[in-house]
């Protein structure tokens, strides 16, 4: 035999050969083979460090419970993976991995150094040690920690990958396509049902591609199945399993392909809604928890067979196996008849089944009852066991390079138990296994238990002739959890597996214990002298194996990871130069600066020229809502405090909308456009709150009313027009409307045409200015602004965006709603107690407006605040205090709410909410800042055109 | 070969929100037929989508009823071609599959987080309603994953 590959054997196809590189040392293998076969044909078992220790590891397994096999795949720029299970990783061209958790080389690694060290690091070692001083923790032990202590690097560049994503909708999902799974399959897929079977390795068959045997088997088989139309995904792992028949699925679309080769989406989100849910998920080997049983050739004996049988890997050239189960002598007589010398088999238990007995005679293996392996030798790679007869003081040494580990099945229950299905204790197989019914799932095969690999003894670590402080026998190995950890932690006083997972980290890593957790509840049994079920089983939770966030996002990324909604006069402000912020998913022009304005400038001249001659602003994201019907007004005085039902047809009203607790929800101008017929408009922000809130009414208080809403924020486009001359810049356009002040005065509506276009007119104004807003069919939106942008040139016309309008509206005291509230705000606080009818016998909010609290006289109240220093503009957010000599904690009183430099009154404004604040006005109060406590003066809040006369141009 | 899917933008229509407790001449919810020159939508208990002849003028509805125009509120996309119901059950949560989701079926749903409406006209034709400001999303997400067909 030269080297490992055992020709004829195996689903791989040698004619075919892979290179790869590993650690950057260039290596073969063959088409069909997993990164951890081909390492295994090539003699490499060295893979990995420990987690904590920097112990050298080799393969355990075969699949994807490997807990030491982890990689990095680096798949070119940004493209890099962690913690990669080699098992799991098919091997194609260019192929190129690094091991992980060692410097500076896998075989010389000076973190070992914590193996020497490791008396001093028990179970909750790092909770007990760096506890002081407390800010040391992030800044300084975690840090190190983590990078002693860690897995794979994450990436620190973009994702350059797409994900896609779908929904899926079949009567039938089978997850699993091994024995069981697929014959599930097979009995439906006759029934015309749509039956889907998913599988997370690369070819369908699960444990049968080990079983030579059963190949023409699952020929023919997969056959059936294709011809009945039944979807086969193979590289598809169920995630998790959820309510109702959902099943959340991964399919890995590129990874196994060269990269050069990969196009399209990396991987896609099945979202699968089944009819009836078949678990095929089969069952993973248990290993044997023993002195110093994580050094590399030590694997289990399912693993060694599934290499020799579908890879045609022999792990070694002399192994031997320990065995409490039945199950590993497979192993061991599949390896002898390969040609493998097989040192000896090492049983636990006393008697052993006859047929074993003799098929180990035939082929002259050694068998050795009632005794344990006692030791293990070896750096790199293992070179020898010793063994001894329970109960004995005197150890045998046994030349070998592998060690097989058959402790017995555990059943994949993961998916079951994310859905919350019920576990029974199975004390033949020494395991948890589904118990009942649940929903529409079913569990078939190992995976419910039904497996029939003979018999087993099922016990804690094994015992050892030797001092237990002299080795460590490890039931965690991807956490680097020993048998002494646990019982340290019962010593400690943890009595639930819960505490002691935790504790311990027991089955917390990336393989959620997949082959450790029973194994660890095993120990802490033994420890606490009880049964094992009694000390119970942790919880599974999704995902089964590590996810990418990628297929979790989905398309969600880049440009389409949320909409932006533009307005149809976006285009026009991009051309114009416009800086732009998000308000909730709209993107809106902030400001548009010319030559080398900063946002200062820009505003400042803006603001000027609206109140000098006229500004056009888009307001089109306001939102809209048609409220149509005989009860329209009844239904408007319900929900606002303002009262509706006597406003006239042609009329606009300011509407306050409170919470039923009495703050300030929302507010807008609504004009009455008929008797039975308004036009509401909220916040940008609040559009789609207060159309639900207003639906959550309608339904379930008042379905008696006659009133229907709609949403029209998108069906009109809304072009501010505000200044002077804004009545002189329409009126050539507008058709059907008397415009004169007398006709159309503040706080009126009309309708008629502009630019030939439908029109609803509203004459508002929330700067102070004569204003207009013309709302145009969406369509037509982009037309008329471009046409009254070019008569605006006539009449000095400024584009201005978002944020002068917040320095406008603020000059007159206008509140935005979320800017100067909060969500604790009435009406009085925010001053305008005026917009509430006093005489409405109810609207929302009205009975937690009479609560004592509510009219306390050092509620905080929204005020004005002049600085001293008439160029500093105050920080939004900054704390107000009535004595900045006050001992600390000092009392805070209130903060600023909007603050801005106002080029019309050539000083900065604020806006606050402080305690008491309108009985403040003239009083002096400071404001601590970064390196200065500012002093000003409290007034109202209007600063400019205290009579309103701009109001009317 | 013809393709497996091809994305249009609807050409201009007059849309009308119709809400009424009294529905005659009207589909029941989730489903359309014809309305005048168009169609009507079934879309709740009390509310239908009339979908008509771009300048069709409000049209005349007897009894206690509201009529909101939303003709320039939705641009529509056409997705058609053997895959459209494949493209976009990617971003659906409902079985589009012929038995549940029949030609003429409509609804108000939801595609990756943009609201829709969805109305199937034809075995492999649909109709996509979606406000103004989120059909660039859902043009862009939809052309996506058309490339991944």
């Amino acid at each position: 035999m030269s080297g490992f590959r055992l020709p004829g054997r195996g689903r791989i196809d040698t004619a075919r050969p892979v290179a790869f590189r590993f650690d950057g040392t260039p290596l073969t293998g063959a088409a069909g083979d997993t990164l951890a076969s081909a390492l295994l044909a090539n003699g490499v078992h060295l893979v990995g460090r420990s987690f904590k220790y920097h112990r050298p590891r080799g393969l355990l397994g075969a699949g994807v419970e490997e807990p030491n096999a982890l990689m990095g795949v680096d798949r070119g720029a940004g493209r890099t993976t962690a913690n990669v299970r080699a098992t799991t990783i098919e091997l194609h061209d260019d192929l190129a991995v690094e091991t992980q958790n060692r410097w500076p080389s896998l075989g010389f690694d000076l973190g070992a150094a914590t193996n020497l060290l490791s008396p001093l690091f028990p179970a909750g070692f790092y909770n007990k040690t760096f506890m002081w001083p407390r800010a040391a923790w992030e800044r300084l032990y975690e840090p190190a920690i983590r990078r002693m202590a860690g897995l794979g690097k994450a990436p620190d560049t973009i994702d350059p990958d797409r994900y896609a994503a779908t929904y899926a909708f079949v009567d039938l999902l089978v997850v699993g396509a091994g024995r069981a799974g697929i014959e599930a399959a097979l009995a439906a897929s006759a029934s015309g049902e749509r039956v889907l079977l998913i599988d997370e390795q690369a070819e369908l068959g699960g444990k049968q591609l080990g079983e030579p045997a059963r190949w023409p088997w699952l020929t023919d088989a997969l056959q059936t199945l294709a011809a009945a139309g039944v979807t086969c995904l193979p590289r598809t792992t169920a995630i998790g399993l959820y309510h109702d028949g959902f099943v959340g699925a991964v399919e890995r679309l590129t990874d196994h392909l060269p990269p050069a080769r990969a196009t399209g989406p990396r991987e896609r989100l099945h979202r699968i809604r089944a009819g009836r849910i078949v678990l095929a998920t089969g069952a993973i080997e248990r290993p044997l928890v023993f002195a110093d049983n994580d050094r590399p050739g030590i694997m289990l004996a399912s693993a060694a067979r599934t290499y020799l049988h579908r890879y045609g890997v022999a792990v070694g050239r002399r192994a031997a196996l320990i065995a409490s189960h039945d199950s590993g002598y497979r192993a061991a007589f599949d390896l002898a008849e390969a040609g493998v010398a097989v040192a000896a088999i090492v049983d636990i238990r006393e008697t052993v089944d006859r047929t074993l007995l003799a098929r180990a005679k035939a082929l002259g293996i050694e068998l050795l009852t009632h005794h344990v392996v006692s030791a293990t030798h070896g750096a790199k790679r293992l070179v020898g066991i010793g063994v001894a007869a329970i109960g004995a003081k005197t150890e045998r040494r046994i030349v070998c390079d592998t060690l097989l580990m058959a402790g017995g099945w555990t059943p994949t229950v993961h998916l079951w138990s994310h859905g919350k299905g019920a576990l029974s204790w199975d004390a033949a197989l020494g395991a948890f296994v589904p118990e009942g019914a649940m929903e529409q799932v079913t569990c078939v095969g190992a995976c419910a238990g039904a497996i029939d690999p003979g018999h087993g003894v099922h016990a804690e670590a094994l015992w050892s002739p030797r001092d237990p402080t002299t080795f460590k026998a490890f039931v965690d190995l991807q956490n680097d959890v020993t048998a002494r950890d646990i019982r340290l932690a019962v010593r400690e006083g943890f009595r639930s597996i819960e505490h002691i997972k935790r504790y311990t980290t027991n089955g917390m890593a990336t393989d959620q214990g997949k082959t450790s957790n029973l194994n660890g509840l095993q120990v802490a049994a033994g420890a606490l002298g009880t049964a094992a079920p009694q000390v119970g089983l942790t919880t599974f939770r999704p995902p089964y194996t590590p996810t990418t966030f990628g297929a979790l996002a989905g398309i969600a990324k880049d440009a389409l990871f949320q909409p932006t909604r533009m307005t149809v006069i976006d285009g026009w402000a991009e051309r114009q130069g416009a800086v732009f912020e998000n308000v909730a998913q709209w993107r809106r022009a902030r400001y548009f600066p010319q030559g080398g304005e900063d946002m200062d400038a820009a505003v400042a001249r803006e603001c000027k020229a609206v109140r000098a001659a006229v500004g056009i602003f888009d307001a089109s994201t306001l939102g809209k809502i048609e409220v149509v019907g005989p009860d329209a007004a009844e239904f408007l005085n319900r929900m606002y405090t303002n009262p509706w039902k006597m406003l006239a047809p042609g009329r606009c009203r300011y509407g306050l909308l409170l919470g039923e607790d009495g703050f300030i929800r929302d507010d807008g101008v609504a004009a009455r456009l008929a008797d039975d017929r308004f036009h509401v408009t909220t916040t940008t922000g609040g559009a789609a709150r207060v159309l639900g809130m207003m639906e959550d009414y309608l339904q379930t208080e008042w379905p008696d009313l006659d009133v229907w809403l709609t949403s029209t924020t998108e069906q009109y486009a809304v072009i501010a027009l505000q200044g002077p001359r804004a009545r002189d810049l329409i009126a050539p356009f507008v058709e059907g409307i008397d415009l004169s002040p007398e006709a159309l005065p503040h706080m009126a509506y009309a309708e008629g045409r502009i630019c030939g276009v439908p029109l609803r007119l509203f004459r508002v104004s929330f700067t102070g200015e004569l204003g207009f807003e013309v709302n145009v069919p969406a369509g037509h939106g982009l037309a008329v602004w471009e046409t009254l942008w070019a008569e605006g040139q006539k009449h000095g016309i400024t584009a201005y965006g978002t944020e002068t309008m917040h320095v406008l509206r603020a000059e007159k005291g206008y509140i935005i709603v979320g800017q100067d509230t909060d969500g604790t705000l009435t009406p009085d606080d925010a001053g305008i107690g005026w917009a509430v009818g006093k005489k409405k016998p109810d609207f929302v909010g009205r009975r937690s407006l009479a609560r004592p609290d509510m009219h306390l006289p050092d509620r905080k109240q929204l005020v004005g605040l002049l600085t001293e220093d008439a160029d500093t503009v105050l920080e939004e957010g900054a704390q107000i205090v009535a004595d900045p000599d006050a001992p600390i904690p000092m009392p805070m009183i209130g903060h600023v709410t909007s603050a801005y430099h106002s080029s019309t009154l050539g000083r900065s404004i604020a806006l606050a909410v402080v305690a008491g604040g309108r009985a403040r006005v003239g009083e002096t109060l400071f404001v601590p800042m970064p390196g200065k406590t500012h002093r000003v003066t409290v007034t109202d809040t209007l600063f400019y055109d205290r009579e309103g006369t701009r109001l009317d141009g | 070969m013809a393709d497996p899917v091809t994305i249009a933008w609807a050409p201009p229509a007059a849309r009308y929100s119709l809400r009424t407790r009294a529905p005659q001449g009207l589909p029941p919810i989730l489903a359309s037929a014809p309305f005048a020159d168009g169609h009507a939508l079934g879309l709740g208990p009390d509310e239908w989508l009339l979908l008509l002849p771009d300048g069709t003028p409000p049209p005349v509805i007897d009894g206690l009823h509201a009529l909101t125009d939303i003709g320039h509120r939705n641009l529509a996309l056409l997705v058609e071609g053997p895959a459209a119901a494949t493209l976009i059950q990617g971003g659906v949560a409902l079985d589009l599959s012929l038995d549940t989701f029949p030609v003429s079926k409509a609804t108000r749903t939801v595609h990756d987080g943009v609201e829709i409406i969805l109305w199937r006209t034809g075995e492999t034709a649909f109709r996509i309603e979606a406000w103004r400001s989120f059909a660039g999303h859902l043009h862009a997400a939809l052309r996506l994953a058309a490339g991944d067909l």
